[in-house]
């Protein structure tokens, strides 16, 4: 399997970042950046990554396992993070929840059937001065209240 | 001449007396059971021959655990178990008893083996006819202990083999 | 750094070397402290907390597992502030796990039913329901019930430290967490059940034992595999005469708590049912039942004829039948029938090896040496499928000492992750490769060398030769096949070699010459396979075999005794180390007799007199007359092993190295015997198999 030659050059100096026998270090970063251009992490980027980096595919489906950010199957272009956690839901995070759950028509982990927006409920994502809060792919966006949230998602529509 | 007059009357009032005994028993209900033409009664508590009961699904309840065979002071419970599989589904736990074998020519009905199941698959039944000329039929096998399956499970229960004996 | 430390635990003055652990020093001293993932041997995990102990002005409790011991430490293992967090752990540990004692089979040795009962966390607080996932099928052999699983890690370390494969990992987290294999649904691995036997609950569980008994439903006996020459003490667990089980729970013997696919499992060749229950003898051109006093006699009568007219006899021992057996079949043969023309499968050149060391001491290593030896040479074999205790104990010396591991080897081995240097080689080039690391080697403080069938005749004096210039203390291991493959050298099963390698007058035929020798009268073969790739010249040969099943040796023979397989007789064996060992009787199978007793039974009919045929009085025979067997009786009677030395005088050679040739084993093959376990056959199939084809064509064995 092969990347894009960004891809390939950041792997290749993240392979060199760390020292001999010490390349296992590189994996979830190595993971991050293959999910962000393949869209998620397919068996082929397991076994690719498994590879470089010298482990087996059994220890890359450990770690790929334990972090919920990274991907088994495709996520939307969007992918919509709404954080329930303690600040977020005294301050309205579940009723942002709500609304998204409404508003995409999808629920926890699901993808819109066109494949634009893809939904998460997700613990805290280090924003609660300014929550309720949402993490729309690597974006933030704050003291969300359900019309900012309609709005959000309505001007990310027009986009396309 | 008193005396004699005395001894016939306390004779009158002895007689008088059991005969009272009697005549009030005769219209009492009566306790003496009729066996063998009327079944007996028994106390719920009665320890007689053991039932392998099932459960609700009409599978059996035993899951061939050893605990009655281990607690048994007599050693009278021999047990084989095997895996259930999708095919073949006999108890409700992923094991069962393939055998299950109570020596009833050891067995002392103590219910140390009811008091020790998990599953409340055996249990003290009522039955009590088990005296046999030959102590090799004293060896009860699981077709011969287990509830009788209701009839529409079955598919799942054991019908015991011709020739053996339907449980008590 | 002072010698020892001395600190105090539960009021009892304990010292232990720097470094030493807790729970081991307390162990020194009998207090056991309650652990489930940690594991002697393995690295530390702290994942239970159930060694949590109070020690004096340390502010919280500390897991025992990972402290190490300081001087004036004073440590309390049993205090009610310990109980009551050990309690706790145990309600945590208990959250998700089903309730299911009755039925698991793990239920009256599991360690977190110990646990529990000690500590008391019978009933939970929790309201919530367990998390429930269906039971897996990983391989035949191993099932997977995550509820059940405490994540101790215990599984996935052995897997990965101890054996080397690394098949098992952790996936997902939390409440949720599970053991995966390595190939998505199933393994592909050794198939040893290590992880089986170390998981301290039912999460793991053997397709041979699940749901058969339960623990004290079994009678266990102690004795020595069957399969390879390791030598591993396996205790094999029996219910109504039949094996149930076979582990090594208890850690004695030189295996401690290893034991691979074939002493775990491959028992079941002993209850297979094509084993012969009756002897067979040859009537009509059919093979036929017979009484045991018909087929005796008839032997008898024709092995007395062919004796007296003088005819030629071919004998072939058995790479796996006892020391006493082996013993009394060579006596049998050449002061019985008068004939030197006996022998067996060589698959190591061992008298070479013992001719090559003369006049030295202390130069045979044991399996021990390898775990503990500073630097240890590897050539021409694949130990970690040939010689699996041997690799696991090289792969513990690496790890817990740190030791260098050198190979010389044709194809890729699995030592090569961890040898400071692998070299590869054509076959028949290894001894020139080593001129390569003799000054890696002449570095080292002492060696160990283990060769196999590569090294043979000549080469074996050039290789100690080599040994010799390094400079070092250098020790040997010459690698055989079998459960007692070392055994029949020494007890002299060769046509040029008596017992303790004493060269005889006239050396006789050798197997190869037997099978071509086309004037042969009497051709006995006492469970050996010769017959399975090769043809007999002699066709009007009386055929005499002793056999479980009716190989091909035994298809030809006129008369077959079905014998009693080594889990069914008493004796001895000696290991490829030379270490002697104590087999068990453990079950017996209806209508088998042991080889000795035919033996005995055979002698006696033909009123030959070669001593009482108990296996007591043949051992004490051959401790009073073979050289360097005369090793401690106390050791093997209470399960150890005791070393031969068979060393220090010349040995006659054989001129024909090319005799001895290694059979090529797997891990999943062992011979005969391996062809009727089911066990080993259904892994052969699985698609996770790790090893499926055999290293070399296979030859005749039994």
């Amino acid at each position: 399997m092969t990347f894009s030659p960004e891809l390939e050059a950041k792997f290749e100096k993240l392979l060199r970042s760390y020292p001999p026998g010490r390349q296992r270090s590189a994996l979830i970063p190595m993971l991050m950046f293959a999910q962000d251009e393949v869209g998620s992490v397919t068996p082929e980027v397991i076994a690719e990554i498994a590879a470089r980096i010298g482990i087996s595919e059994l220890q890359v489906r450990e770690v790929l396992s334990y972090y919920s950010m990274l991907h088994t199957k495709p996520m939307g272009k969007y992918h919509i993070q709404v954080c329930t956690n303690i600040s977020c839901l005294l301050t309205g995070g579940e009723e942002i929840w709500e609304q998204a759950r409404k508003k995409l028509g999808c629920g926890h982990k699901e993808v819109t059937a066109d494949g634009q927006f893809s939904l998460e409920e997700v613990e805290c994502i280090g924003a609660c001065s300014w929550a309720p809060a949402i993490q729309v792919n690597y974006d933030f966006h704050h003291n969300v209240t359900p019309e900012k949230f309609n709005a959000l998602i309505d001007s990310l529509r027009k986009l396309h | 001449m008193a005396s004699k007059i005395q001894d016939a009357l306390s004779s009158a009032a002895a007689l008088a007396k059991g005969m009272g005994v009697t005549l009030k028993e005769m219209m009492s209900p009566t306790i003496t059971e009729d066996y063998p033409d009327v079944p007996p009664k028994f106390q719920e508590r009665y320890r007689g021959v053991h039932v392998l009961q099932r459960d609700e699904n009409g599978l059996e309840k035993c899951v061939a655990c050893f605990l009655c065979s281990a607690n048994c002071p007599s050693d009278c419970i021999y047990i084989e178990a095997a895996e259930n599989t999708d095919s073949l589904r006999i108890s409700g736990g992923e094991r069962y008893a393939r055998i299950y074998n109570i020596d009833y020519s050891r067995c002392i009905f103590c219910g140390y083996c009811v008091e020790a199941c998990p599953t409340d698959a055996i249990t003290h039944g009522h039955g009590f006819e088990i005296a046999s000329y030959d102590t090799s039929t004293l060896i009860w096998r699981k077709e011969q202990l287990l509830a009788p399956a209701s009839p529409r499970e079955t598919q799942t229960a054991i019908n015991p083999p011709p020739g053996v004996r339907s449980p008590v | 750094m002072a010698d020892s430390v001395n600190l105090t635990i539960d009021g009892k003055a304990v010292q232990a070397a720097p470094g030493t652990l807790v729970i081991d020093a307390a162990k020194k001293v009998g207090i056991e402290i309650p652990a489930f993932c940690y594991w002697e041997g393995l690295t530390l995990q702290a994942a239970c907390r159930m060694c949590l102990v109070e020690v004096e002005r340390m502010p919280k409790l500390m897991t025992a597992c990972t402290l190490t011991v300081a001087e004036g430490m004073v440590v309390r293992t049993e205090t009610p502030l310990v109980a009551e967090a050990r309690k706790s752990m145990l309600e945590f540990v208990l959250t998700n796990h089903p309730l299911d004692c009755p039925v698991c089979d793990k239920g009256g040795e599991c360690e977190l039913q110990d646990m529990t009962f000690r500590y008391g966390a019978g009933e939970g607080r929790f309201d919530e329901m367990k998390v429930h996932v269906d039971e897996k099928q990983w391989s035949p052999v191993v099932y997977f019930d995550a509820p059940r699983c405490i994540l101790c890690y215990r599984c996935v370390r052995i897997c990965d430290e101890g054996m080397g494969v690394d098949a098992l990992g952790v996936i997902y987290r939390g409440v949720v967490s599970e053991i995966a294999p390595n190939k998505e649904d199933h393994l592909q691995c050794d198939e040893c059940g290590m992880c089986i036997d170390i998981c301290p609950v039912g999460a793991l569980t053997s397709g041979m034992y699940r749901y058969r008994t339960r623990p004290w439903e079994m009678e266990h006996t102690g004795t020595i595999c069957a399969h390879c020459s390791n030598g591993c003490k396996t205790t094999l667990g029996t219910r109504n005469g039949q094996i149930i089980r076979g582990n090594n729970r208890d850690k004695s013997g030189i295996n401690g708590e290893f034991l691979c696919i074939k002493g775990r499992y491959a028992f079941d060749f002993n209850s297979h049912p094509e084993r012969l229950q009756s002897p067979l003898m040859r009537i009509g051109g059919k093979l036929e039942p017979v009484s045991w006093s018909r087929a005796i006699g008839e032997v008898a009568r024709r092995f007395t004829e062919i004796r007296e007219r003088g005819g030629r006899f071919g004998v072939v021992g058995s790479n796996r039948t006892s020391n006493e057996e082996n013993y009394y079949l060579q006596k049998f043969a050449r002061q019985g029938l008068g004939t030197n023309n006996i022998d067996h499968r060589r698959t190591g050149d061992v008298p070479a090896l013992i001719d090559a060391l003369a006049g030295r001491t202390g130069v045979l290593a044991t399996v021990k040496d390898v775990y503990t030896a500073k630097a240890s040479l590897v050539i021409g074999s694949d130990l970690a499928q040939q010689h699996p205790l041997l690799a696991y104990q090289l792969r513990a010396n690496w790890r817990h000492h740190q030791s260098h591991t050198y190979t010389v080897t044709r194809g890729p081995v699995r030592e090569d992750k961890y040898s400071v240097h692998g070299v590869r080689v054509e076959p028949g080039a290894e001894l020139g490769a080593l001129e390569s690391l003799r000054d890696q080697l002449k570095a080292e403080p002492e060696l160990v060398i283990l060769f196999g069938d590569a090294i043979k005749g000549e080469a074996v004096r050039r290789l100690v030769e080599f040994g010799d210039s390094l400079g070092i203390p250098v020790k040997y291991i010459c690698l055989v096949d079998y459960s007692n493959s070392r055994g029949a050298v020494d007890m002299g099963l060769l046509p040029h070699l008596g017992p303790g390698y004493q060269g005889v007058e006239n050396p006789g035929m050798s197997l190869p010459e037997m099978l071509a020798a086309e004037d042969l009268d009497a051709f006995w073969v006492v469970g050996a396979n010769p017959l399975e790739h090769n043809k007999l010249a002699a066709d009007r040969a009386f055929v005499v075999v002793h056999d479980l099943f009716l190989t091909e040796t035994a298809e030809r023979a006129d008369v077959v005794f079905p014998a009693a397989s080594a889990y069914e007789k008493n004796g001895t064996v000696t290991n490829v180390c030379g270490e002697v060992q104590h087999l068990r009787s453990a079950v017996q199978t209806m209508g088998v007799k042991t080889d000795l007793e035919i033996l005995g039974l055979l002698s006696k009919e033909m009123r030959i007199n070669l001593g009482m045929w108990t296996p007591e009085s043949v051992l004490r025979e051959i401790r009073q007359t073979v050289r360097g067997y005369n090793v401690a009786l106390p050791v093997i009677a209470a399960g150890g092993a005791a070393q031969s030395l068979p060393l220090n005088g010349r040995v006659t050679l054989d001129s024909r190295p090319e005799l001895i040739q290694s059979a090529g084993d797997t891990l999943f093959t062992s011979g005969t015997l391996g062809r009727y376990s089911k066990t080993l056959l259904s892994v052969l199939e699985y698609p996770g198999v790790l090893y499926g084809e055999a290293a070399e064509p296979e030859a005749d064995r039994r």
